[in-house]
């Protein structure tokens, strides 16, 4: 058994290897990448047994300033009879810790963000389609000229792979990408719509003054939408600041008189301000 | 007169004194706040469902499915057929093609076209358009 598996790894390494065409920017990005990105100062934390997943989490986490560890993520995301970590378990574990979490699904984003500053959790199977092994890692950087990825990937050195060897892992991973950021911070691809839902999902699990601060963010960036607003007045309410929901629903009343939503919210919380 | 007609006398009594006394901002009588995650659902839907209608309304567009053999009328019913999940799908699809890059209104008529064209199997662009022949 031992010497077919190695067979089969051998024989995934030359696979990978055997096509292994460089990666053409301008063939393959639909938007003008900068030649290399890096973002800095993405800590390298080395993976306990099976905990790619919370490590991750853990790294763009410290990234931006917490001081979270491994174990505190594992004890939200991962599931020990599947010795791993599903992928809504990351993303609900991130928004559980007061992130903003969002998805992403392809190369543009993926350097996009990069480019941007953000760091990129991306899902790759290392192994083969028929012999898997899933593995989570932290893209951090990038450069054509080099045709190399620059991944924190569960050891103490950063990992370099060929872009072509990326695409493959990431392929099998069919291209799924996490970007988690504290929330005042948005990431540079990300809807309007996705971000919206982000961050009313921060609501449901009761993060409520993230999802304060995120619907603050996202009304600074679409000033003209009244949902931020909307959103932002149950956020407020949620937590018992009733005057500063009002304020906000009177915003969102402002941006588009006609919605019967904010008018039933502004009113239900008028009624309680009058005791 | 017996108490059933009081009952439903004074009932009306009751709702009709309610429409006259209570303003129309709290007529909407609610035992907790709307959610933000129902309400973004909504209007995200139907925001998405006015855009695609406004472009096919555009002289262009109308004057290229008219180029094209197809009825408006007809290219709007299929449209207007279309579920929340589906319109949203089609948009996901329509901006991971064009990411970065930022959607065109130029790139937006093309692909109100493509999808029109793919309800009635003249092309196979979208993934959730299935054609059977």
């Amino acid at each position: 058994m031992r010497i077919l598996r190695r067979i089969a790894v051998l024989l995934a390494l030359s696979w990978l290897a055997a096509c292994a065409a460089t990666f053409d920017p301008d063939e393959r990005l639909s938007f003008e990448a900068p030649t290399r990105a890096e973002v800095p100062d993405v800590p390298l934390i080395k993976q306990e047994d099976f905990f790619c997943g919370p490590s991750s989490i853990a790294m763009v986490m410290q990234w931006a300033g917490s001081d979270i560890t491994q174990q505190d993520v594992a004890a939200l995301a991962f599931s020990p009879g599947a010795g791993g970590t599903y992928l809504a378990d990351m993303i609900g574990s991130s928004r559980r810790l007061g992130q903003l979490a969002v998805e992403i699904t392809n190369f543009d984003q993926l350097l996009a963000e990069i480019a941007g500053g953000r760091p990129v959790i991306v899902f790759q199977n290392l192994g083969l389609a028929a012999l898997p092994y899933w593995h989570y890692g932290v893209v951090t950087g990038y450069d054509f000229e080099k045709d190399e990825i620059y991944l924190n990937s569960g050891q103490l050195d950063k990992m370099v792979m060929p872009f072509a060897v990326f695409e493959r892992t990431w392929r099998r991973g069919d291209f799924w990408g996490l970007v988690v950021l504290p929330p005042d911070q948005l990431p540079v691809t990300a809807s309007e719509a996705d971000v919206l839902s982000a961050a009313a999902a921060l609501e449901r699990v009761a993060q409520y003054q993230a999802a304060e601060t995120l619907y603050e963010t996202g009304a600074a960036k679409w000033p003209e939408s009244w949902l931020w607003q909307f959103g932002l007045g149950n956020a407020r309410y949620a937590q018992g600041d009733l005057r500063g929901a009002r304020q906000a629903l009177r915003r969102a009343r402002r941006l588009d008189p006609s919605i019967p939503e904010v008018r039933a919210n502004l009113a239900f919380v008028e009624g309680e301000i009058a005791g | 007169m017996n108490f059933q007609d009081i009952g439903k006398k004074g009932m009306v009594l009751a709702l009709s004194a309610q429409l006259v006394l209570i303003p129309p901002s709290i007529a909407m009588a609610q035992a907790e706040m709307l959610g933000t995650d129902a309400v973004i659902g909504k209007y995200t839907a139907l925001a998405n469902r006015d855009a695609l209608m406004e472009e096919m309304q555009r002289a262009d567009v109308q004057a290229e499915i008219e180029a094209l053999g197809i009825d408006p009328a007809e290219a709007e019913a299929r449209l207007a057929a279309l579920s929340d999940a589906e319109i949203a799908t089609m948009l996901t699809q329509m901006e991971d093609d064009n990411a970065g890059a930022g959607i065109v209104s130029t790139l937006f008529s093309v692909f109100v076209i493509l999808l029109v064209t793919d309800l009635l199997c003249f092309t196979r662009f979208f993934n959730f358009t299935r054609c059977v022949r």
